[in-house]
């Protein structure tokens, strides 16, 4: 969307808001002061002011129609900082929604994210959805794809092909087994021109069409199953002297088991599969995700969770991926938290391994195989005493091979983040952060940052949000 | 483009014209848009006061939507199937805290004053994800394969 267009939208629906009874929503303003040394350069100073707004506008003259707006906007007073230059921003999402008394009917107009099996996408469109009867419930979207602008200009053979991404259209059809569970069906089309009708047919077709099944079963209240399989259906050519299709038709397998053995001890189980060409068709960054598209990864995981939904809940996890052109790595460790909801104290650790198999690095300044593999320890407490809040947060990273050239020479790396906060009234919360880092992009960074968050709200009825 | 967005406009027509026909909406209430009480704090515990009851609208038990660390890390699945049981406590910039796309400032940053929130990425993860990213390639794409694109590009040229 035209930076234009996205304003006058924005105007539009804002204004729309002046017809609404109810009305909430927040404004949080981010200053971000931090210094970054690395050795050998100067030390550079950065000064971002960022400003987050959310607006939740309903009972817009009907009780069924709402507007809802998100959108942040930065500026760098010691700039530019940041990637995006001095300033920048982006309109999250912005929609009227229409929804009906009946049959969880619902009709969005606008920008918005949506979430319909194949289709995970932002879209600036139009989309529906409803149950039907015998269980069944039916949703589609369809609109022009978010996009989002780069550094430098589009370019065929890096970034894009924007005749591919001039329209998405989705949509699933899922069936309510009552309790027991639900099994849908969905499509996902992004692009109306297949590359063979183009004038001059790019090199490397990234036509995306996907179709998935996605399914919850739960026989007992205490066994689940949940998960979804993502299919390739593009009829995707190999161009002349491009790369040969590696026929794949399954994109993803993703699916948990979990099992609550007692009330407090959950049992969980995942795999997972993905081939790389099917999973990354249409990504518009092909030179990051399109590089070895023979590639395939696989992960088999798990988890016992301890006290779950108590004070105290433990959780030990393990997960084994397995990438063929890479190996095998294993991650596996514990988590404690002790957040009991009225406490006013709040506290966790966390400790993970991971065994990784070395990695080949033939252009290595010191050979040609580098170990991957890591320690990860975090520890933080919260404390909340009437207005005023406390925190503090210490991750740490200690890597077995500290002449792996992605680490710079650094084998430990470390975050350490401090904030006090305090609420001056019902509606405004003020705090501070202090963090300090050692890291492999720069020997040391410290920063500062102040956070102001007012929140409004005229609404009638209903429980917080 | 134009063909087809005609096409999809006769088929949406139909399908209202066979809706009104047929009637084959559900007739049951929707799902309530607010939650009628305010709930406390904390990760909420739907089964506190909704034992072994069914959740209308989403034809699913209400255990189903305690948010245990289970559910935290699986949300994905009933976020997509049931959202407006999602929206009856939580506001769209609830999800947007991770999931708005473009962004400028990490979770982490923003919210670095709420630890006992689960954040991607924390601390020092533009290290980190270039040892993760060789075991998984997949994890990134989700949320930065077709988005957020400014970020990666200044490196993944």
């Amino acid at each position: 969307m035209r930076q234009r267009t996205s304003v006058v939208l924005l105007a539009t629906f804002v204004s729309a808001g002046a017809w609404a009874q109810d009305v909430s929503g927040f404004s949080t303003t981010i200053a971000h002061f931090s210094q970054q040394n690395t050795p050998g350069f100067p030390s550079v100073d950065l000064a971002p002011f960022t400003e987050f707004l959310g607006v939740d506008a309903t009972r817009l003259g009907s009780d069924a129609l709402s507007l809802h707006l998100y959108g942040w906007g930065v500026n760098d007073l010691g700039g530019p900082s940041t990637i995006l230059g001095k300033s920048g921003g982006d309109l999250s999402y912005a929609y009227l929604d229409y929804r009906f008394s009946q049959a969880n009917a619902e009709f969005k107009a606008g920008r918005f994210s949506v979430n319909q099996g194949a289709g995970v996408e932002q879209v600036d469109g139009i989309s529906g959805r409803t149950d039907l009867r015998g269980g069944f419930n039916v949703s589609a979207f369809v609109g022009a794809p978010v996009h989002y602008k780069t550094q430098e200009p589009p370019s065929p053979s890096t970034y894009t092909y924007h005749y591919q991404t001039d329209m998405i259209i989705g949509g699933r059809l899922g069936l309510r087994l009552g309790p027991v569970g639900e099994v849908g069906v969905s499509y996902l089309q992004d692009g109306s021109s297949p590359p063979w009708d183009l004038a001059t047919p790019p090199p490397v077709d990234y036509t995306r069409k996907q179709a998935g099944t996605d399914l919850r079963l739960a026989p007992t209240a205490k066994l689940e199953l949940t998960g979804h399989t993502l299919f390739n259906v593009a009829n995707q050519y190999q161009a002349p002297g491009g790369p040969v299709p590696d026929g794949h038709r399954v994109a993803e397998q993703d699916y948990t088991l979990r099992y609550t053995l007692l009330p407090t001890i959950t049992v969980t189980g995942n795999y997972t599969e993905r081939n790389l060409e099917a999973y990354f068709a249409g990504t518009n960054m092909p030179n990051l995700f399109r590089t070895d598209v023979s590639d395939r990864h696989q992960a088999v995981g798990g988890s016992v969770i301890l006290g779950s939904a108590t004070a105290t809940e433990v959780v030990l996890d393990f997960r084994h991926m397995s990438r063929e052109t890479y190996g095998n790595s294993d991650r596996y460790g514990a988590d404690l938290r002790m957040a009991a909801a009225e406490s006013k104290v709040k506290y966790g650790f966390g400790l993970h391994k991971v065994s990784a198999a070395d990695l080949f690095m033939p252009g290595g300044s010191v050979r040609a195989f580098y170990g991957m593999s890591r320690e990860e320890g975090r520890a933080w407490v919260m404390v909340e005493a009437g207005k005023y809040t406390a925190s503090l947060d210490g991750i740490s990273y200690h890597f077995d091979d500290g002449t792996n050239p992605n680490l710079n020479g650094k084998s430990s790396l470390c975050q350490v983040v401090g904030s006090v906060g305090v609420k001056p009234t019902e509606n405004l919360s003020l705090s501070g952060d202090l963090s300090y880092g050692a890291n492999a992009y720069y020997q040391n960074e410290t920063s500062v940052l102040l956070r102001t968050t007012y929140r409004f709200s005229a609404a009638s009825k209903g429980g917080s949000k | 483009m134009i063909r087809k967005a005609v096409l999809f406009l006769l088929a949406v027509t139909l399908g209202l014209g066979l809706s009104l026909a047929c009637n084959p909406i559900a007739p049951a209430a929707s799902f309530a848009p607010t939650h009628p009480q305010e709930l406390g704090p904390g990760r909420p515990l739907c089964t506190t006061c909704h034992a072994d009851e069914t959740l209308g609208g989403a034809h699913k038990p209400y255990s189903a939507f305690d948010h245990t660390p289970a559910f935290v890390k699986d949300h994905r699945f009933l976020a997509g199937r049931d959202s407006n049981v999602c929206a009856a406590c939580h506001a769209q910039a609830f999800c947007a805290d991770c999931h708005s796309g473009k962004v400028f400032m990490t979770p982490d940053v923003k919210l670095g004053n709420r630890p006992d929130r689960d954040m991607p990425h924390r601390a020092d993860y533009l290290t980190v994800h270039r040892f993760d990213g060789q075991a998984d390639p997949t994890s990134c794409f989700k949320c930065h394969g077709r988005a957020n694109n400014e970020q990666c590009i200044v490196c993944h040229r």
